[in-house]
């Protein structure tokens, strides 16, 4: 960054002096000779204030040259990148915060300084009363020499710096929070505070520029956050994030779709007529458009792009594409060429398409094109393959379809409806596959080529459908520019197939090498699967059993127990039932077929076996890079409450291993696509208990036995420990969070034995159908005590006493926590923001003025309560009424 | 100008001898009309194209006795018949091909069917060689993958395709097999299977409606009702006959293409969204060209849609249903060579690996509600609540019914054999990759051990028409692999105990069959050799009945009980499996791989000729109704 700033600099001037006549005034500022400047730091800050009155049309200057570079960029007519001028922001800032070191005294800039939340208040109330002040023109020479500083000692320990700094700064005026702001200590989540709590734009604008130099993972698990207050706080700090947000969508297909999704998610909540002309609805339709592609080689030093350079940029893009009404005709065009496929239901649907195509307005409107979706994806295929990729299509036509399955298979009566109609239907979409298409639950680069889609199965769920599916895919570099696998086709395993399945009944690689079938055709020839199967199945036979029987090959049936010379061979009729039974004994690791929980089966198959499996059926199967993923699609559910819910997990899961709390919880990923779709990333090997204990008709103990072996050994052991850690995990995690809705159905056990919430649909002030159920803190049945060995075991006081350390350790850092919650009340009409003391009882559950001793009476208290609850015990019953659940 | 194609055809029929002065005429008629289908005007098009229609016929009809050659002669001129040809399948192609009205598409492949059925033999039409050098095969793929003018003429196309794919089919390289066999696209294969599954869904619905018909009440006078609304009195008669035509394609297309497999299994969910809106119905009246396609709209307007109880089906599904239709009574001609084709289509799919492999797969659960033929000793309607199960369930399912109906008089020998090997085929592959489906074996069993005795019972009157020594063999290997075998396939090992007390119970039927085929094979004869045969695979199941009778008698002796209840014989059969040896016999899980060629050669030129002769009446029951399109283009134009 230290090194492209002169020249990023030079090259704004000329193109500002080119371009844009209007906007010279403000960006002239920041590029003039200031850089060369050897200005004094000695020279006094607050004398130069009032003198300095020159430049204060620059101030005013500064908000408004962003501002019109934002119109332009929701206007979607150009591309613009870096909006705020980074030096416009710092010296903003700085100057504020200067007022308020003056205002405030030293004394209080001099104290507190590590808590970071008592810094916020002042600064908050400091900002609050200075922001109109005027601003001296030393400022902008101060700013712009720390800001050097800055970016050239990017590197040197934080000390140093600050050391120099001092030299330099006269030490009582030096701005704390400024200090705070560039020191190591200021993470993602300080940035996310600050830009929430301020109200003062010159601190958000320097953030929003700050949000820059973190690392990506850090900011984007801020992302919701992040674009709530871009879509429910004041035009500040919309601002302050635009920039950043637009140039990562830039960057990234992925990061841009889930901001559109998003922004579409958490704007559903405002009133319809101000949804529309909101700046997260314009955002979104700006980056469906399409319009934030990387702008050339210049997508890597997002510094360097001024508001003007896009216009030259993209001129060529925008001819490619056609221009304004255009710009979606042409892939309708040729989408109806190339529909070819049965995926149309309808022609009219498909006309409907390519209004929508050509009417970027429609496009807020997700269903109207639900079926034909998948057709288009495959438009989308072809148009990879021309050459043309369109950018975004591919991907939002996958989750469209994914999406419109769901909603069909909501109107089918039964489960076995659902399932058979959910594997035709992605049979269908397999045609279509493999495609520019990924998962975004998923951790690594890939493309999809096939959904196995006689492994997908539907989940429980009452009136909705929510389902899993299994997808293959192939790992790649990147997502963007690798090549899109090649399709192979469905009948291509059939030779590979019909050798590895063979049943290894005491088959040596001996005599396998001695049939004629060679080991799996693997490579790439289209011979391969002109291998007659069947005549595999005639020739290896004998080979299989020379052992009993006479190695001939005989292809007619005629010619058994012909008179020839060959003496019989007997078997024992006793050893065929003995067999039988034997290969039928094996422990019930698998749960039985049930039509009305088909998800049962699937869920129980051990994930490494399904991988195996699917592996082996797969046309793709061979390709080293080949990847099991599996997705849980939601359609007709929020889950925003979830990623909520999640980013706690998350966040507490991070705070518990910093605080070495050997709590284990499992936090899952969570795609919002809509206020009413989305995904899950299922967690495997683990199914309910609720089908843990249909199941097997035994109690839980009895059952971690059967699983994991008796009482003492290891594998129990283990089983046992895991259980705890993750009980008290997420007995606090319902405590904190109010988790309600706690039955068996809710709660997974995986195979090591630890417990997983999930569903958190009630959280906070939301409880399912207010019944007053469950007011025990959380949910512990005496089933689950008896796992962990029985009241005041020692695996039960570690029990309690994990639960403590759990709650110190988050109470430590309650903010982080809170902040995540707090600002996704911005604007929300989730259930779990209901009523006005939501945040408040959060904060009260961490239980900040308690001492160690006071927690740990509370924590005992709690584990109590909830033993003798009996709401707990009377809401499993509730919930085995109403829907069945044990 | 309107074509009077009826005099055109009448007159060419009726002039007499004097060819050298026609033939010119001709030639320069067919030579104008070929050059008329590039014309823009679309009037001319329809004129020419209906034109070279009664060419074809008339001079076909005119010299019924002549050869190929002569008609070529007569029709085009030797010299210039290739040019000619290959003008006139260009111009079809290019018309089939584009944008042009549906009508005249229509038309073309009313033209093609046409020219392809004029004589009763396709392979004497020798004039299909120039079909052949000049392939249409894209075109008819064309409009199999689009899904709109698969609607329309989806049917003709594949009714086309099925009839050239067995022009000269043994005696030179067709290449319309070749390319058939090779096409890997999934969208047509898929259309493909789509308007074939149409067809049978039709015929599937339209036998529903009759048999509740027949039943009366008042629900099926509702439905009589409504569907007198949509149903013509004309398809009303045909909904008895059988569809051979479509039947072929399904045959060829899953013989032929080993890529068809997956469209079996490959679900159609649209069939059951709404569709009425979608297709765009044509403005004409004369959507039914050609024979007796099964008209869309007609299916979108009736109850299918929108009736959430609708199972999610598939072609195999459909198949297997059509199936248990047609097999219910093969009396007449017609339906036995139908059932007869089912049965090899079965086989064929019994024997494909991919197809085993959806067959048994527990994921793809169905219920498939067979038709089974009314007996007095039988209740009916208890089938309403048939379970969901891996398809090949209902595979064997049908071939239970069909060995348990089929036992008259008139023996269907052919269809028994076909039957038994199918079952064979499947344990085969459920042997090899061991999977134990969860199947009431027992049923098969016993209907097995039924054939068995219906043999033996009449073996006078059958020996005079059949070797039912080959099918008596069949029978008892089946029962060979569950003795010798049961343990990598049977679901539980209560079933190899049920097995046995079956084979015990049944022993009679063995002993009979013992003795007659050992009477048989020791006197001289032509049925010495297959007879043996038959002895020596009764080995183990002699071997079963003579090591359990006597512990069973001395059971019910030792414990005073005359009669011996099930459970007490499986007692027995348990606690004496291991003094029983039992003798390995060779091959039994080997099959003679299905080859068309040349066992069933007589049997497809047979069906072919009547297809075509089919085929050929329905075109001309349409040519009648040209009008109303040329009509169409007047009003256009």
């Amino acid at each position: 960054m230290g090194d492209t700033e002169p020249e990023l600099h030079a090259s704004q001037t000329e193109e500002v002096e080119q371009q844009s006549p209007s906007t010279t005034s403000s960006v002239s500022i920041s590029s003039s000779p200031s850089l060369s400047l050897p200005s004094s730091p000695s020279s006094g800050l607050y004398p130069h204030q009032p003198t300095s009155l020159t430049p204060s049309p620059t101030e005013s200057d500064s908000p408004a040259a962003p501002s019109t570079a934002l119109d332009v960029i929701s206007e979607g007519l150009s591309e613009v990148t870096l909006v705020i001028d980074p030096e416009v922001a710092k010296k903003a800032c700085q100057e504020v915060l200067q007022k308020v070191k003056l205002l405030k005294g030293d004394s209080e800039g001099s104290g507190g300084f590590d808590g970071g939340s008592t810094m916020d208040h002042t600064l908050a109330n400091g900002t609050v009363h200075t922001s109109a002040t005027a601003v001296g023109s030393g400022e902008i020479i101060n700013a712009r020499k720390i800001h050097e500083e800055e970016d050239s000692e990017a590197l040197t320990p934080g000390s140093v710096k600050s050391a120099r700094r001092r030299q330099r700064h006269n030490p009582s005026k030096q701005s704390w929070l400024l200090r705070l702001f560039e020191s190591k200590l200021f993470d993602v989540s300080m940035a996310i505070s600050y830009l929430h709590n301020s109200k003062e734009p010159g601190v958000q604008a320097y953030i929003g520029n700050r949000l820059f130099s973190f690392r990506h993972e850090e900011v984007d698990f801020y992302l919701p956050q992040l674009l709530n207050m871009y879509i429910h706080m004041d035009e500040d700090v919309g601002d302050a994030i635009k920039p950043y947000v637009v140039h990562r969508c830039r960057q990234s297909i992925s990061f841009s779709l889930q901001c559109a999704w998003l922004l579409g998610a958490y704007s559903s909540d405002m009133h319809i007529s101000t949804q529309r002309h909101s700046r997260g609805t314009k955002l979104r339709k700006l980056i469906f458009s399409d319009e934030l592609k990387p702008a050339g080689g210049r997508a890597r030093q997002p510094l360097t792009l001024t508001p003007f350079c896009p216009q030259t940029a993209t001129a060529p893009a925008l001819h490619g594409h056609g221009l304004g009404g255009e710009h979606g005709l042409s892939p309708s065009k040729r989408t109806h060429q190339r529909s070819k496929s049965d995926a149309t239901v309808s022609i009219s649907l498909s006309s409907n398409l390519k209004r929508t195509a050509s009417n970027p307005k429609v496009e807020s409107s997700q269903d109207e094109d639900l079926s034909s979706s998948s057709e288009n994806l495959e438009c989308e295929c072809h148009a990879c393959k021309i050459g043309t990729p369109v950018r975004l299509t591919p991907q939002r036509e996958f989750i469209k379809s994914l999406m419109g399955i769901g909603k069909r298979l909501a109107t089918l009566p039964t489960k076995e409806q659902k399932t058979q109609r959910l594997i035709s239907e992605l049979s269908l979409l397999n045609h279509k596959l493999p495609a520019r298409v990924w998962l975004p639950t998923a951790a690594f680069d890939h493309h999809v080529v096939r959904v196995p889609h006689t492994q997908a199965v539907v989940l429980n769920s009452k009136d909705k459908a929510p389902y899993l599916i299994y997808v293959e895919v192939l790992e790649c570099e990147d997502f963007e520019t690798s090549s899109v696998p090649v399709r192979i086709s469905e009948t291509r395993i059939r030779s590979t197939r019909s050798v590895e399945n063979l049943p290894d009944c005491g088959i040596t690689a001996d005599q396998r090498a001695g049939s004629f079938s060679t080991v799996p055709n693997y490579d790439e020839d289209n011979e391969a699967w002109s291998v007659d199967d069947i005549g595999e199945l005639q020739v290896e036979h004998p080979e299989l059993h020379t052992n009993s029987c006479d190695n001939i090959s005989q292809f007619s049936v005629d010619s058994i127990t012909s008179l020839d010379s060959k003496e019989p061979i007997f078997i024992a009729a006793g050893d065929i039932r003995r067999r039988l039974s034997e290969q039928l004994a094996h422990p019930p690791t698998t749960f039985r077929r049930d039509p009305e929980d088909p998800s049962a089966v699937a869920l129980k198959e051990p994930w490494q076996e399904k991988v195996q499996r699917i592996r082996e059926g797969s046309p793709y199967g061979h390709i080293p890079t080949w990847r099991l993923l599996s997705v849980i699609v939601k359609c007709g559910d929020d889950l925003r409450q979830e990623l909520l819910a999640s980013q706690v997990l998350q966040q507490l899961q991070i705070i518990w291993e910093q605080e070495r709390v050997p709590i284990w919880i499992k936090p899952y990923k969570i795609l919002v696509i809509s206020s009413d779709s989305g995904m899950i990333e299922p967690i495997v090997n683990a199914v309910s208990i609720h089908q843990v204990k249909k199941q097997s008709q035994m109690p839980l103990l009895d059952y971690f036995l059967q699983e994991h072996g008796s009482y003492t050994t290891e594998a129990f052991l283990t089983a046992q420990r895991n259980f705890v850690q993750s009980c008290a995990g997420y007995c606090l995690i319902c405590y904190l969070l109010q988790v309600k809705d706690r039955h068996n159905g809710n709660i997974l056990l995986d195979a090591d034995g630890h417990i997983i919430h999930i569903d958190f649909g009630f959280i906070l002030s939301s409880s399912p159908r207010n019944l007053g159920f469950e007011t025990s803190a959380f949910k512990l049945t005496s089933e689950f005590v008896d796992v962990m060995g029985g009241l005041g075991g020692d695996m039960f006081n570690y029990y309690k006493m994990l639960m403590l350390q759990g709650l110190i350790a988050a109470r430590k850092h309650m903010d982080k926590v809170i902040q995540i919650v707090e600002i996704m009340q911005q604007g929300s009409q989730l259930p779990c923001f209901h009523g006005s003391s939501t945040i408040r009882s959060l904060k009260e559950r961490f239980h900040m003025s308690l001492t160690e001793e006071q927690l740990q009476v509370l924590v005992e208290q709690m584990v109590d309560g909830s033993m003798r609850s009996l709401t707990t015990k009377l809401y499993d019953g509730f919930q085995y009424l109403t829907n069945g659940i044990m | 100008m309107k074509v009077n194609l009826e005099y055109l055809e009448t007159k060419l029929e009726s002039l007499d001898g004097d060819e050298l002065k026609i033939k010119d005429n001709i030639n320069s008629l067919f030579h104008h009309c070929v050059q008329a289908l590039t014309e823009e005007h679309q009037i001319k098009v329809v004129n020419a194209l209906q034109t070279l229609c009664a060419l074809f016929r008339g001079v076909h009809q005119k010299n019924k006795s002549a050869s190929g050659f002569d008609i070529i002669n007569m029709l085009m001129g030797f010299d210039k018949a290739e040019l000619r040809m290959k003008d006139l399948m260009e111009s079809m192609d290019s018309l089939l091909c584009g944008d042009g009205s549906e009508s005249l598409k229509a038309l073309c492949l009313k033209l093609l069917l046409c020219l392809v059925t004029v004589t009763d033999n396709i392979s004497q039409n020798t004039i299909l060689e120039y079909v052949m050098i000049n392939s249409i095969f894209e075109a008819i793929l064309q409009i199999l993958s689009d899904v709109s003018s698969r609607g329309q003429h989806g049917y003709d196309a594949v009714v086309l395709l099925a009839l050239l794919v067995n022009y000269r089919k043994y005696e030179s390289v067709n290449p319309y097999i070749v390319k058939l066999s090779i096409v890997d696209d999934e969208p047509t294969l898929d259309g493909m299977g789509m308007v074939v599954g149409q067809a049978l869904t039709e015929y599937n619905r339209q036998y529903k409606g009759k048999e509740e018909d027949n039943q009366g009440g008042f629900f099926s006078t509702l439905t009589s009702m409504v569907g007198s609304m949509f149903i013509a009195d004309a398809e009303e008669k045909l909904s008895v006959q059988t569809n051979e035509a479509i039947l072929l394609a399904l045959y060829e297309a899953v013989h032929l293409n080993r890529n068809f497999i997956t469209v079996l299994a490959q679900s159609h969910p649209e069939i059951d969204i709404p569709t009425t809106p979608t297709t765009p119905v044509p403005t004409t009246p004369t959507t039914p060209l050609g024979t007796t396609p099964p008209s869309t709209d007609m299916m979108n307007s009736s109850e299918l849609p929108l009736d959430p109880n609708l199972q999610t089906s598939n072609l195999l599904i459909t198949f297997l249903k059509y199936s248990s239709i047609v097999m219910q009574d093969t009396k007449d001609e017609h339906r036995l060579n139908s059932a007869r084709l089912c049965l090899i289509i079965l086989t064929c799919i019994a024997e494909d690996q991919y197809a085993d492999a959806f067959l048994h797969d527990d994921n793809m659960n169905f219920r498939v509600n067979l038709h089974r033929m009314p007996m007095r000793h039988r209740k009916k309607a208890a089938e309403k609540n048939v379970p969901s199960r891996p398809l090949v369930c209902a595979v064997l399912d049908l071939m239970v019914e069909f060995i348990v109906t089929h036992m008259m008089k008139d023996f269907p020998m052919d269809l028994y054999m076909r039957c038994v090997q199918v079952i064979h085929k499947l344990i085969c592959y459920q042997k090899k990759c061991r999977i134990r489906l969860h199947y009431t074996w027992r049923e098969l069993w016993s209907a097995l051990i039924n054939l068995l005795k219906f043999l033996l019972s009449n073996e006078t009157v059958l020996l005079a028409k059949h070797n039912i020594f080959h099918l008596a063999l069949l029978v008892v290997n089946l029962f060979n692999m569950f003795i010798t075998y049961g343990d990598t396939f049977l679901p539980t090992s209560n079933s190899y105990d049920e097995l046995y007390y079956e084979i015990v119970r049944m022993h009679q039927v063995f002993d009979n069959l013992y003795c007659m085929v050992l009477r048989v094979s020791t006197n001289a004869g032509q049925w010495k050799e297959p007879a043996s045969k038959v002895t020596h695979s009764l080995v183990n199941v002699r071997a079963i009945v003579n090591h359990f009778n006597p512990k069973i008698e001395s059971y019910a002796a030792v414990n005073h009980i005359s009669q011996l209840s099930e459970d007490q014989v499986l007692e027995v059969v348990r606690s004496n499996y291991d003094t029983l040896t039992l003798k390995l016999q060779d091959g039994l899980d080997q099959f003679e791989r299905y080859s068309e060629q040349p066992k069933e050669a007589a049997f497809f030129k047979e069906l072919v000729r009547s297809i075509s002769l089919n085929v050929r009446k329905n075109v001309s029951l349409n040519t009648l109704s040209q009008d109303v399109l040329l009509k169409e283009f007047s009003t256009i134009s």
